[in-house]
């Protein structure tokens, strides 16, 4: 059954999903890197993108490049009023945060559910159709959702690197006092990352939702992903996360067509769960010196 | 082996920094001959306890007590485990391994009730022997990542061996073990004595030798390393236990509800226990109960507004963890410390 046609799709499958799995798993391990929060959230806000494209696009019909960014950009400019509310209080406090997050989490999911009740609902598709290129076949919607991961891939890289803020998100997340003495405005700091990261989650779940459904609980399947990938990468490694988002679409995507969705689910959470014991930093991360 | 004894015991609830900064301390009720006053409360506890289902003979509320008694053995047996400082989220995968082992030997091996119970204790307890001197060498976080995992797992196991579990179905019309078992007081009294031996073993083992050495465990791994105490071996110890007590209730939980089904043994029942005892305050077992009558019986008056519901404890939980991770207890202990600073206050002018 290994046809180069299915192995074509399964390939292209594969990129799509690491895609969206990369751009959940970049800002939860933005959070974690840089203020030490497990954000149990994460899930949460992907949902809400996922609703947010779906009043945007299916409801109010705007045009699918303007409605993409701009979902992706309600919800994270609504969220920094939870920045304010909540995750300020948990900043550096890991345990603690676990155990808050998860109460946002359980806030959010079932205020969706009171507000738009657990009906699955789609998201018109942007794309139909094929693609056509030298005989390979793309379906036109998942090389959107590549393309569009690709941009705010290199967006997000191009900032880290070249820009005076990502200079400073990066010591914040190596020092913060050491950050804070020499002149860095942290409070900003962390809450640009915030933006960054609810930013990416919200696009990834408006990207997702579109792909299967919409429902208020979609989150949880991609906060689990979102797990895997960072500790599979490294919790608070942004390469890390890269890399276990790629390897998680792409495995995800060969089992899940060979032996079955179970099969998969049963392969990464057993690999996550045999590398937190034997690597718990992951592979990419970088062990931690003991802190009381 | 000598008895792992440490030279000066470190007290229960010790001082953590916040609370060194304020200059105040933690209540310490399990303390060492704490007294009377503890032993005064517990007992009027169990006599309210008892008195329940006679005060209120409806079947409804007696099954709601009969739910609090079932609850409160997972509560406080993770609370044992959270006493050395790690945060478990697979609690409620060991519940339901317990539960089929329960059932599954009653219906497919058929063997009389005592012995359902023995097997709920004991399968997720050699689980728990195998698991944990694996898991129990990582600490916090990742203590918490790799039992979150793991309860994936289980409830994975429960849903795909379906030639054992029956999937996602679940396992339906168990008989009752025992015919006068089948009334809701009958079963509130079975419940009530498993329930107050497991918590009575939970106290019994902080307040003796074991539970100072708990307690030097969460508050510095390394240094009860140095002092004598065999910490990974304690802690497997204390994971075993607890695993085999919440086994318990998951096996009896079976036989309340006639039906078990890999749906209630997810991260959200684990997540239930961390917040019993996040809420009643994490530093005390007479929180894990509080925080168990308050979980339990709220959503029983709360029904038809449980999306409500949870709505309301997410929050409660975040302004918990913000403002008062002490929990119920803490707010209690503050109470009572800025009276005694009035008080005071009073006898001066």
């Amino acid at each position: 059954m290994l046809t180069r046609a299915v192995l074509e799709q399964v390939i292209i499958n594969g990129l799509s999903l690491s895609a969206i799995y990369v751009l959940v798993a970049l800002g939860f391990t933005l959070l974690f890197g840089i203020m030490r929060v497990v954000n149990f959230a994460h899930g949460a806000f992907v949902m809400l993108g996922g609703y947010a494209l779906f009043y945007l696009y299916g409801t109010f019909k705007l045009p699918y490049p303007l409605a993409v960014p701009l979902a992706a950009l309600i919800v994270a400019t609504a969220s920094l009023l939870l920045e304010l509310l909540v995750f300020r209080w948990f900043y550096h406090k890991m345990l603690q945060s676990m155990i808050g997050l998860l109460g946002l989490n359980m806030a959010l999911v079932f205020s969706a559910v009171l507000i738009w009740d657990v009906y699955e609902r789609s998201i018109p598709p942007a794309f139909a159709g094929l693609l056509t290129f030298r005989g390979l076949m793309i379906p036109t919607d998942r090389l959107m959702i590549i393309c569009i991961a690709l941009i705010v891939l290199l967006a997000f890289w191009l900032f880290m690197t070249r820009t005076r803020h990502g200079l400073a998100m990066r010591a914040a997340a190596q020092d913060v006092d050491t950050a804070e003495s020499q002149g860095i405005n942290t409070s900003f700091i962390y809450r640009l990352a915030f933006f960054i990261a609810i930013f990416m989650a919200a696009l990834a779940g408006g990207l997702y939702a579109q792909t299967y459904s919409l429902s208020p609980f979609v989150g949880e399947q991609t906060l689990m992903v979102a797990f895997i990938v960072v500790v599979l990468g490294g919790m608070g490694s942004i390469p890390g996360a890269a890399l276990g988002g790629v390897i998680l679409g792409f495995s995800e995507s060969f089992i899940s067509t060979f032996y079955g969705a179970a099969a998969s689910s049963f392969v990464s959470f057993g690999v996550v769960f045999i590398l937190l014991i034997l690597r718990p930093w992951g592979l990419l991360g970088t062990p931690e010196t003991e802190r009381s | 082996m000598e008895q792992p004894t440490v030279q000066k015991p470190v007290q229960a609830g010790a001082a953590t920094s916040r609370e060194r900064l304020l200059g105040e301390r933690a209540p310490v009720g399990t303390r060492v001959g704490a007294g009377g006053r503890s032993w005064l409360v517990a007992s009027i506890a169990l006599a309210g306890a008892v008195a329940w289902p006679f005060v209120f003979p409806n079947p409804f509320i007696v099954t709601v007590g009969t739910l609090v008694l079932l609850n409160a053995i997972g509560a406080s047996s993770l609370h044992l485990v959270i006493r050395t400082g790690h945060v478990s989220l697979c609690h409620a995968a060991f519940m339901g391994v317990g539960a089929y082992a329960a059932v599954l030997t009653l219906m497919k091996l058929g063997l009389p009730f005592p012995f359902n119970l023995l097997a709920a204790a004991a399968v997720p307890a050699i689980l728990a022997l195998l698991i944990g001197p694996v898991v129990l060498r990582l600490t916090g976080k990742y203590f918490v990542l790799v039992t979150f995992m793991l309860g994936e797992i289980i409830r994975l196991v429960f849903l795909e061996w379906t030639s054992l579990t029956g999937g996602a179905n679940g396992i339906f019309d168990i008989p009752p073990p025992w015919p006068s078992l089948t009334t809701p007081t009958g079963f509130y009294f079975l419940s009530l004595a498993c329930s107050a031996l497991c918590v009575g073993l939970v106290l019994r083992i902080l307040v003796s030798e074991i539970g100072r050495s708990i307690d030097s465990i969460r508050e510095s791994e390394r240094l009860a390393g140095c002092s004598g105490v065999p910490v990974v071996r304690l802690k497997v110890v204390v994971f075993i236990i607890a695993s085999g007590l919440v086994g318990i209730q998951g096996g009896l939980h079976a036989y309340l509800l006639h039906y078990i089904d890999p749906g209630s043994f997810t991260i959200v029942q684990s997540m239930n226990f961390v917040v019993m005892n996040v809420i009643g305050g994490m530093e005390h077992l007479a929180g894990a109960l509080i925080g168990t009558v308050f979980l339990v019986t709220l959503p029983e008056l709360l029904r038809g507004y449980v999306d409500v519901q949870h709505v309301m404890f997410g929050i409660i939980l975040i302004f918990i963890m913000a403002a008062m991770p002490g929990g119920i207890v803490e707010l209690v202990a503050r109470l009572r410390s800025w009276r005694a600073g009035q008080a005071k206050e009073e006898q001066a002018s």
